[in-house]
This record gives structure tokens, C-alpha cells and sequence, in this order.
């Protein structure tokens, strides 16, 4: 028998990047939340060390044991066999996977939202992917602008503005969507190699820009400005320069008193009353079941254990799972086109481009003109594009794992001096093709796999897809055109084999105001239990060619401000 | 401008790395026997030999990194690597007659590359064996020396990587310009355990 806590106003199950921003406007606004939280603190002075056998090699801050028990299944098909591979792309923490994701922080553009609509009106409705369920967002950008705005703040994002209130400026990305001000604190640092790859884009008419990022490139708000010492990349940072929420709104948040947070709470259920509301969650920490009662739930637990969640929590009033009696729940699933799924270039130079040191993706250079509508399709057979970004931070173990390029055997010592030469001088490159949701791509609970608890885990199965190999594949040949401007004398194009598990995730609980074709509804409450509510990727319709984390931040801090100002008519009495 | 660095560098030095004696491994039985450890440094040392450009991978310490690795954070992965090395020299009994560490070099290589490409006969795993092995060898050589490889940063000079900082400078990112190495593990200064 579960033991009885002290009723709040919210939990939130989760405190990564989305639950972990949310907490801030609740407890502001005066609400008692509970924090729940499979994982604990880290310390950056224990836990964060540039060191690759310990980040990236081991993964030992991103392996949590909550996270490895319950890695979901994969498949590429409907009729194939789903096998659990060894790895979960998440993390549990307080801060959750912010701690160590590369934190550029993008908003969408305005042409996200309104992906379908848009597509029919420039180029006909034959354009639209083949046996996508693409539909437009309830909400538009200019509906999020003001909440990217806070969130830019908050947090604290670096970057340069490209269109201020319709004003372009060519120093920022000019293809954004219109913003009411300048980003809080200039981009990060330039260097020889950046400005390098800024040079050869400008040489080919394109408009690079310095990409932005929740990394501090002064110090902000009592923490540090970054130190560029290359052990960004699955690594937290030492100088708490990366804004993961643990630094950050989470803080913040406990500072009005009205956040607990309880680590190593392992949510297991949502419960529902028989009239289909919800009435608080069940968690195990220590081997003991507790319960907490909550007015309102916010389900902030990632992709895929947003959709377990859901569909592990049956009742009376949701015997399919919860908020899935019109059979969402899962549907509408997809994952990013991007390295993780193959859509790699790499080049080598004929000298050193020392790009040992930096901020991975945080200090980087962008190239925007061939993402989303930026470009005429006609006749390309195809919607969207990618963002192409050059970046710093390589690490020695994987410098010297590089391609021989065929210039080279792989062991030896004539593979020695390839690497005395050349490990310096390779690089490589990030793409983000915007990627869209599919019948054949879905979320459900595997027949067989089971994580400790008897509970069966995610399944995912992703079929392949045209429209984005062909928005890959053009995608990686601009890549390439700008590694070679750059002088760049090899240059090898990664296979896209479409995403499998990946960080980058969406849909399973997608936001639309069609209750027949999505879970949530424009601000993110359940169209079936008004007192649910759901937070991150999972609510995404489209994905954009960029990193999601700022947009689930945005959506966030809206979901939880919209709750704050409508309490009554959403927690009931 | 001034007052940010003063600040930056302020909080950098309370991060300071982590004492090298809170985190002194504890002497651990060794996971592989001499006999073994022997043909590691063998395999390894034709991956990563010893020549103008600096010293072998035995030399270097790969063989204690692999030694180490296999006690405790891949313990699990032992039973399967001392497999491959027995099968790696069943493999130069059967065709070449001798222990391989006991081969010539060419008689090494030429029984490496049939591992690497598959080839070698009467052992189906050589190539997934060979190419964990290679990987193993990579993390002793370009890894932290606090791991036991990459002694005297033997790795990190031959591919001219200067070495874990807590911070860097906008000159320590030039391009064209010989960076000046850092000699230093992640864990502090000392002898990393040699």
C-alpha cells in the first residue's frame, strides 16, 4: 500500500529542461509544487571533468541506472522483431539531460508551425510528404515570441539578433522569425577556424551567423562567463556557464519556498478518478511506493516516457491508458534527421584547424539558407532543408579514431603518421533536416521487454522516409560545397539511415486543437483529462531544423503561466 | 572587460581539479595473467609501434589501460576479450606454429590483417575481436594518463593535442600557430598511477 503524502497544487514529474523551467512561473505564482525527479544533484566539482574516458567513452554523467533499465525497443518496421540496444540517449538528474546537451537554443521559425498550410499555399498539396500526418501547430510563432523571449532571459541565451520587429540585421540569422528585442548577452567567442568557415559561406553568398546558445558568454546572473575548455559535449559544465535548469530556473524556483523537490522519485503511475480526472501520481523511492496527490499533473519525462507513462497509467475512465481514449497517445511520433541518424560531413584540410578547444555546437558558425522554406522547392521533391553548423571541440581519443580517407591503413605506423598529420586537421560538420510525423512511425509499449519493475518499456518503430532522406542528401551537398570553399581537400557524406533512439525526439502526445488527431490541446492540457498536463518534445508537430530544447522551455514556462492564470477552471475545486 | 576576467578566473580556480589523491585507484588484482598480458602488448604494439614518431603502445602503457579497464568498469566484457586472445593465438599455433607474441613482426602483421579483414580461418569473431581490441588500444593511447595509458603523454604529442585545461584563450584557438602543450591529466599532475 502506497504511503500518503501531503496533497500540492502541481507535480511535476520530471526536472530536466522543460519541467524544470515550468516550476519557475508555478512557484512564482504562488502554487505548491512537488518536483519529482528520478535522479538527484550533481556537483560540478566531482561530477564534470574534462575528461573523455569518463564522459564520452564511459558516458558515467549521462548512465544513470533509472535511465539504462528502461531503454525502449527499436525497429524500422511494423512486422520486425524490436531489439533493445544498450544505451538511453536521456538522462535522470535534476537539470535532466540540460546538464550536458550542447545547448544552442534556437526558436522555430514562423514557417514550423505552419508547415502544411504553407506548403499547399506555395506549392500544392502534392508537395506534402507522402503518408505524413503533418498538421499545422494550434499555436504560432508570434503566440510563442513573447515566451522565447522570457525563456532567452530566464535562462540566459547568447546569441545575435537577425530581425528585430521586422529590422535584419546580417551579424544574426536573417531568416528568424521577427523578435521584440536583442538576446540578453552577445554570442560566444569567435576563433581563426569560425571565422574561417565564415569567410568561405560569405564567399558563397551565404549569410553565416554565430549560433545561440544557453551558454553564458558573460558572466550572468552571478555565474560564470564560459571558459572554452572543450568537455562541453556529454559533460557538465565546471563553472555552471551552461544554463542547465539545475543552475538555473530550478533555483530559482526553490528560492519562494514553494518547490520540493524529491529526488530519486521514480514515477510509476499517473492516477485518474472515475470521472477522468487525475488525482496524483505513485512513485517508488527507496523501495517504498509513496503517493502523491496533486490538483494537477505535468508530465515532463521526455518522449518516450511521457507516452509510457500515459499509456502504463489505465483505469476505469482510461482503460487504454491515460488521455488515450481517442488512440494518440504514441501517434505522431518522430525523430530529428540529424547526425544521429546519419546526416554527417566530414572534411580535412591541408592544415591544422585546431578545434581542440570551444563549445561544441554553442560555438559554432551557421549556415541557414537551405532549412525549411528558405529556398524554392519547386521541382526539388521535397519540403524543408537543413541547418548546416560548423563547430569546435574535438577530443583526442576521437580525433585519432578519424577516417583515413583512403589516404591511409588503420593501424600501423604508417597510420601513425596519418594521425600525427591529420588528426588536427579533420572536422566535422552538424545537420538538422526538419522532419515531420508519419503513420508508419509510433510509439507503443513493447510485448515482451520489461524493465525491473514488470513494466514493459517504450517501443519505438520509425519506417523510412522520402521527403527527408532527399532534404538530407541536398542538405549534406550544400555541406560540402562550404567545406570545400574552405579549402577543404577530403570530404566524406554520412549515409542518412533515418533516426532510431535519439535526443531529439517528438509527437507521442502531439499539441492540436483536433481532439481525433492529437493529445493536448493549444496550451498543452490533456483534450480528455483537463487536469493533465504535458511537457516537452512530445507535444511538437514538427521539428524544425534546429535544436528543440529553448521551444519545449518556451512552451513550458506558456502551459504552466497559462495554469497559474486559469487555476480554477483547470484544477477545479 | 577587465572585471570579467578577474571574475571568470576567480570562479575557475574555486573549480579547481579534483585532488589526485581522492581519486588514487586502489591496487586491483590483476584481470589479465602475465601470459596474456604479454600477448596484448604483442597485438597492440603492431597497431601502435614503436618508431620515429615516438613510443609503442606496450611502451605507453596500453596493455595497463586494457589490464585495468577489463577489472572494473568492463569486467563484464572479460570472459570475451580472454577469449579473443586465445583464439588470436590458436590462430598463430595453427598457421604459423608459435605463440603470437612470439612471431616476427611481419608474421603479426600478416595475422592481423586476416583478423581485420575477416579472413583469418577458423575464427569467426576475429573481426569484431580486432576491431574492440583496436578501439581498446585507441582509449589507452589518447585517453587520460589517469587510466594508466598514454604515459609521458606519449598519445597526446603524436597527434599534437595539447591536453585538458579548466579554461582557454582566444590564442589557444588560433589556427597555424603550434599550441604549447599541456601536460597534464584531468586528475592532477602526478604519476597517474605508473
Amino acid at each position: 500500500m502506497a504511503i500518503n503524502l501531503k496533497p500540492v497544487d502541481v507535480a511535476v514529474v520530471g526536472l530536466g529542461a522543460a519541467g524544470g523551467v515550468a516550476v519557475l512561473p508555478l512557484a512564482r505564482a504562488g502554487l505548491k509544487v512537488a518536483g519529482i525527479e528520478a535522479g538527484t544533484w550533481m556537483d560540478p566539482a566531482k561530477d564534470f571533468k574534462p575528461d573523455e574516458i569518463h564522459n564520452n567513452v564511459r558516458g558515467l554523467v549521462t548512465t544513470v541506472p533509472k535511465a539504462k533499465k528502461e531503454i525502449p525497443t527499436f525497429r524500422t518496421s511494423p512486422d520486425a522483431q524490436a531489439r533493445q540496444g544498450a544505451t538511453h540517449p536521456m538522462m535522470n538528474a535534476i537539470g535532466g539531460t540540460s546538464i550536458h546537451y550542447h545547448a544552442q537554443s534556437w526558436r522555430l521559425k514562423p514557417w514550423d508551425f505552419k508547415s502544411r498550410s504553407e506548403t499547399i499555399k506555395r506549392y500544392g498539396a502534392s508537395l506534402l510528404p507522402q503518408g505524413s500526418t503533418l498538421e499545422d501547430w494550434p499555436v504560432s510563432y508570434e503566440e510563442l515570441e513573447p515566451y522565447y523571449d522570457t525563456v532567452e532571459h530566464e535562462v540566459g541565451v547568447s546569441g545575435k539578433a537577425g530581425n528585430i520587429q521586422g529590422t535584419l540585421d546580417p551579424a544574426g540569422n536573417v531568416y528568424e522569425g521577427p523578435r521584440q528585442r536583442e538576446y540578453p548577452m552577445p554570442p560566444l567567442r569567435t576563433c581563426d577556424f569560425l571565422d574561417h568557415m565564415h569567410k568561405a559561406a560569405v564567399s558563397l553568398g551565404w549569410k553565416p551567423f554565430h549560433a545561440p546558445s544557453a551558454i553564458n558568454s558573460q558572466p550572468y546572473r552571478g555565474r560564470a562567463a564560459c571558459a572554452y575548455h572543450g568537455y562541453c559535449d556529454r559533460g557538465g559544465c565546471h563553472v555552471r556557464a551552461k544554463n542547465s535548469t539545475c543552475f538555473t530556473t530550478i533555483p530559482e524556483a526553490q528560492k519562494t519556498k514553494n518547490l520540493t523537490v524529491f529526488d530519486h522519485a521514480q514515477v510509476t503511475r499517473i492516477v485518474a478518478d472515475g470521472n477522468g480526472k487525475v488525482t496524483g501520481v505513485l512513485y517508488i523511492r527507496d523501495g517504498k511506493e509513496y503517493f502523491q496527490p496533486a490538483k494537477v499533473v505535468l508530465v515532463s519525462s521526455y518522449t518516450y516516457e511521457n507516452t509510457r507513462l500515459l499509456l502504463l497509467s489505465k483505469s476505469k475512465a482510461y482503460p487504454n491508458g491515460l488521455s488515450n481514449n481517442h488512440g494518440q497517445v504514441g501517434k505522431h511520433y518522430f525523430g530529428h534527421w540529424d547526425a544521429q541518424a546519419g546526416v554527417g560531413v566530414t572534411a580535412l584540410f591541408p592544415m591544422d584547424v585546431n578545434t581542440w578547444y570551444g563549445a561544441m555546437l554553442s560555438q559554432g558558425v551557421v549556415v541557414d539558407e537551405w532549412a525549411d522554406d528558405s529556398f524554392d522547392h519547386s521541382g526539388l521533391g521535397f519540403i524543408g532543408g537543413a541547418s548546416l553548423c560548423s563547430f569546435m571541440e574535438k577530443h583526442p581519443i576521437a580525433a585519432a579514431s578519424m577516417s583515413t580517407f583512403g589516404r591511409a591503413p588503420a593501424w600501423g605506423s604508417k597510420w601513425k603518421q596519418f594521425v600525427h598529420e591529420n588528426a588536427g586537421r579533420w572536422t566535422t560538420s552538424y545537420l538538422q533536416t526538419n522532419s515531420f510525423p508519419y503513420e508508419n512511425t509510433y510509439l507503443d509499449l513493447d510485448p515482451e521487454v520489461k524493465d525491473p519493475l514488470g513494466d514493459p518499456v517504450c517501443r519505438v518503430t520509425s519506417g523510412p522516409k522520402e521527403n527527408e532522406t532527399r532534404a538530407a542528401v541536398y542538405a549534406q551537398n550544400k555541406m560540402e560545397e562550404w567545406f570545400r570553399a574552405a579549402g577543404a581537400i577530403e570530404v566524406v557524406k554520412g549515409q542518412p539511415f533515418g533516426p532510431a533512439l535519439s535526443t531529439h525526439t517528438y509527437g507521442g502526445t502531439r499539441m492540436g486543437d483536433n481532439l481525433e488527431t492529437n493529445v493536448v490541446d493549444r496550451w498543452g492540457f490533456s483534450h480528455e483529462a483537463p487536469n493533465l498536463g504535458m511537457l516537452g518534445g512530445s507535444v511538437f508537430g514538427t521539428s524544425g531544423a534546429r535544436n528543440p530544447t529553448l521551444t519545449m522551455q518556451a512552451l513550458a514556462w506558456r502551459t504552466a503561466e497559462h495554469l497559474s492564470k486559469n487555476w480554477k477552471a483547470i484544477a477545479g475545486s | 572587460m577587465a572585471s570579467d576576467e578577474i571574475s571568470r578566473r576567480a570562479v575557475i580556480v574555486s573549480a579547481a581539479l579534483v585532488p589526485v589523491v581522492a581519486l588514487a585507484q586502489t591496487a586491483t588484482p590483476s584481470a589479465l595473467s602475465d601470459a596474456q598480458l604479454r600477448l596484448v602488448a604483442a597485438f597492440v604494439d603492431r597497431l601502435i609501434p614503436k618508431d620515429e614518431l615516438g613510443p609503442s603502445a606496450s611502451e605507453s602503457g596500453v596493455p595497463v589501460y586494457i589490464n585495468r579497464a577489463l577489472g572494473d568498469y568492463l569486467a563484464g566484457e572479460k570472459t570475451a576479450f580472454v577469449e579473443g586472445l586465445e583464439a588470436t593465438d590458436a590462430l598463430a599455433r595453427r598457421t604459423q606454429n608459435a605463440a603470437f607474441a612470439d612471431l616476427t613482426a611481419a608474421q603479426q602483421d600478416a595475422l592481423l590483417t586476416s583478423m581485420d579483414n575477416g579472413s583469418a580461418e577458423g575464427f569467426p569473431t576475429a573481426r569484431a575481436f580486432f576491431s574492440r581490441a583496436r578501439r581498446l588500444a585507441l582509449e589507452g593511447m589518447f585517453g587520460d594518463p589517469y587510466y594508466g595509458g598514454n604515459k609521458n603523454f606519449a598519445g597526446w604529442d603524436l597527434i599534437k593535442y595539447p591536453g585538458p585545461r579548466l579554461a582557454t584563450s582566444a590564442d589557444d584557438q588560433k589556427m597555424g600557430v603550434e599550441i604549447k602543450p599541456y601536460h597534464h591529466s584531468a586528475y592532477g599532475s602526478a604519476d597517474h598511477g605508473h
